[in-house]
């Protein structure tokens, strides 16, 4: 009950037809519809109308990320929480966004628009309930990934923004890393019994580290890789090995620098799972197992 | 609110030779020994946390003595409890440690197809093959397949539709996938509490009868490689590595030393509980249970413990 997985992810590009020959040629997701400023995408086997929102700004950037709850009271529920933690809530109707019905958003403390959701619209996955092939058809472009998996955003104050997931939308922890003083540098947390459905990573408020694709395994990031050189696609870290969450993972950026990742892998957490630390001098294996040290260019840049 | 039902937490089976099974299940599938008491082994996978998934019982045949599922808080059980008794079925409570090492609170009853689930809560906690502190992906020490984790089981039923609908009905399973003949009735259904395609699934057989239980291993390369290991020592394949249209998993089949099906299981999908359920008709049988082949072999159906 509560929050049950990341449903969207909306974001600003500047170059919104680009954007979108990037996101459906090269990533491989679905077109789902377009308004005036928005065009709206999905991976191959997601039942919901869309996980990724490009809207069209002069700046790229973190628009809002939006949870579906799992069922439709929990959003009262969630509401009455979320206000007397001293939360401004706004309540959407059907008709005020494309592809889902009401919803709530609030700020995060670390300063992003978060919303939940249950009702979404359900347009079906790519296969059909009928006999259904185990694949998508075959000459799908690009990447194809099957959904979406999650997102990491930054905050000055770690165990602050920790906190509010923790404690008001009742998020649970998986892994943390550790400064040498116990100031929380990254946490991970989850509600779908995965490594995380949104980790925080010491940064700018309000800045988007990335959001990542589903991958069914290991094969399937390398031959991602081959597509993303293939593109003349900027590969920002991998294929290589998470050690936080044991993830298998590629970072690379879209077309205006919006930061993207495919991820595989992990392990599957009860919600009485026990915590994972990391101390800041293993960081590096934290974050790359195989590389050992500290990307800089991936802790510093941000959307 | 609780989550209630979370997952398939261990199985408990028959086997008419304690010692070569425990060999079997230690040394080529790879799981790991926390204790043992007259007649019982008791086993985990590496990245288990809690004290067993797999329990041996030395008894004259093979089959499964019962299947427990984890749920998420200890009212659960007075929950359950309640719903299974109000659909007619009696139900026996069990105290922690009364069932044996590292077992937790428990309930035990029957399902309409004669075999006993069990729910637990509160199994002892021995930690996976890792530290908490600064961990390595795997542990350096593992023998044989070595999977992370038990995943689903697979039952028969005289009657499919019964079966399935005490666990839809009163457990609040939720049918991901089945399979319709023409006359409209289910031949097998594919059921989860876990967001997966499935924690367990029924298919037309004997009451009572364990088609298989499976075990998860991370992607297609770790089927191969399982399935060289299983080929080098011996053990009968039932199903080469192939895929499932049912579940989209990858999958091999194989047997203990005694008889008792077990498979290796990658792939699937997410499910969100309101998942509008895929249906298979009787024609596309062979394609549901495997892909590439689009036919049953007729020991898949007719060999179970």
């Amino acid at each position: 009950m509560g929050v049950l997985r990341l449903a969207h992810v909306d974001v600003r590009t500047p170059d919104l037809e680009l954007s979108t020959a990037y996101y459906t040629q090269v990533l491989g997701l679905q077109l789902a519809g377009r308004d005036e400023d928005s065009v709206y995408l999905k991976g191959w086997d997601e039942e919901d109308h869309h996980s990724l929102r490009l809207r069209y700004d002069n700046r790229i950037g973190l628009d809002l990320f939006s949870f579906r709850v799992e069922r439709e009271d929990d959003l009262h529920d969630l509401e009455k929480r979320l206000e007397s933690a001293g939360c401004h809530v706004e309540r959407l109707s059907r008709g005020d966004y494309a592809g889902q019905g009401e919803s709530i958003r609030f700020e995060v403390p670390s300063g992003q628009t978060m919303e939940l959701v249950w009702d979404l619209d359900k347009t079906g996955n790519i296969l059909g309930k009928h006999n259904p092939s185990p694949i998508p058809p075959p000459d799908l472009p690009g990447i194809a990934p099957p959904r979406m998996d999650h997102l990491l955003i930054n905050a000055e104050e770690v165990g602050e923004a920790y906190r509010f997931f923790s404690e008001v939308l009742g998020f649970r922890m998986t892994e943390q890393v550790l400064d040498a003083n116990g100031h929380q540098l990254g946490v991970w947390m989850e509600r779908s019994h995965s490594p995380h459905d949104v980790a925080i990573v010491n940064g700018p408020n309000g800045a988007l580290h990335h959001f990542a694709f589903w991958l069914d395994d290991w094969d399937h990031v390398r031959k991602a890789a081959d597509i993303l050189a293939y593109n003349g696609v900027q590969i920002d870290q991998g294929p290589t090995r998470h050690g936080v969450t044991r993830g298998n993972t590629i970072y690379f950026f879209d077309p205006l620098g919006t930061r993207n990742e495919v991820f595989t892998g992990g392990y599957k957490p009860d919600p009485d799972f026990p915590m994972i630390t990391w101390s800041e001098e293993q960081f590096g294996r934290g974050l790359f197992y195989y590389e050992n040290v500290i990307a800089q260019r991936f802790l510093r840049f941000h959307t | 609110m609780s989550d209630r039902i979370l997952r398939l937490q261990h199985v408990q089976i028959r086997v008419p030779d304690l010692e070569l099974c425990t060999a079997y299940y230690t040394e080529v599938l790879g799981l790991v020994e926390t204790a043992h008491d007259e007649g019982r082994v008791f086993l985990k996978c590496w990245d288990e946390h809690e004290h067993h998934s797999v329990v041996l019982r030395q008894a004259p045949t093979y089959g499964l003595d019962h299947m427990a599922f984890k749920v998420a808080e200890l009212e659960d059980l007075d929950y359950y409890t309640q719903r299974v008794e109000a659909a007619g079925v009696a139900v026996k409570r069990y105290a922690r440690g009364e069932l044996g090492p590292g077992w937790g609170d428990a309930v035990r009853f029957d399902t309409p197809s004669g075999h006993t689930v069990e729910l637990v809560h509160g199994m002892e906690k021995v930690g996976n093959m890792l530290p908490l502190f600064n961990p390595p992906p795997r542990p350096g020490n593992l023998v044989g397949i070595a999977p992370p984790r038990l995943d689903h089981i697979f039952i028969m039923a005289e009657d499919v539709e019964a079966a399935t609908s005490f666990f839809t009905q009163v457990l609040e399973f939720r049918l991901t996938e089945q399979i319709i003949a023409n006359d409209g009735h289910q031949i097998a259904t594919w059921l989860e509490r876990s967001h997966s395609p499935h924690d367990i699934a029924i298919v037309t057989g004997p009451n009572g009868a364990l088609h298989h239980f499976a075990f998860w291993v991370d992607d297609w390369n770790a089927v191969r490689e399982a399935a060289d290991t299983l080929a080098y020592n011996g053990v009968t394949i039932d199903v080469a590595p192939t895929r499932h249209g049912a579940t989209r998993g990858y999958t091999v089949y194989f047997f203990d030393p005694v008889g008792n099906r077990n498979e290796l299981f990658t792939g699937g999908y997410w499910v969100d509980p309101d998942f509008e359920p895929i249906t298979w008709t009787e024609e596309e049988m062979g394609r549901a249970m495997f892909y590439y082949a689009r036919e049953v072999n007729e020991r898949f159906f007719t060999v179970h413990s």
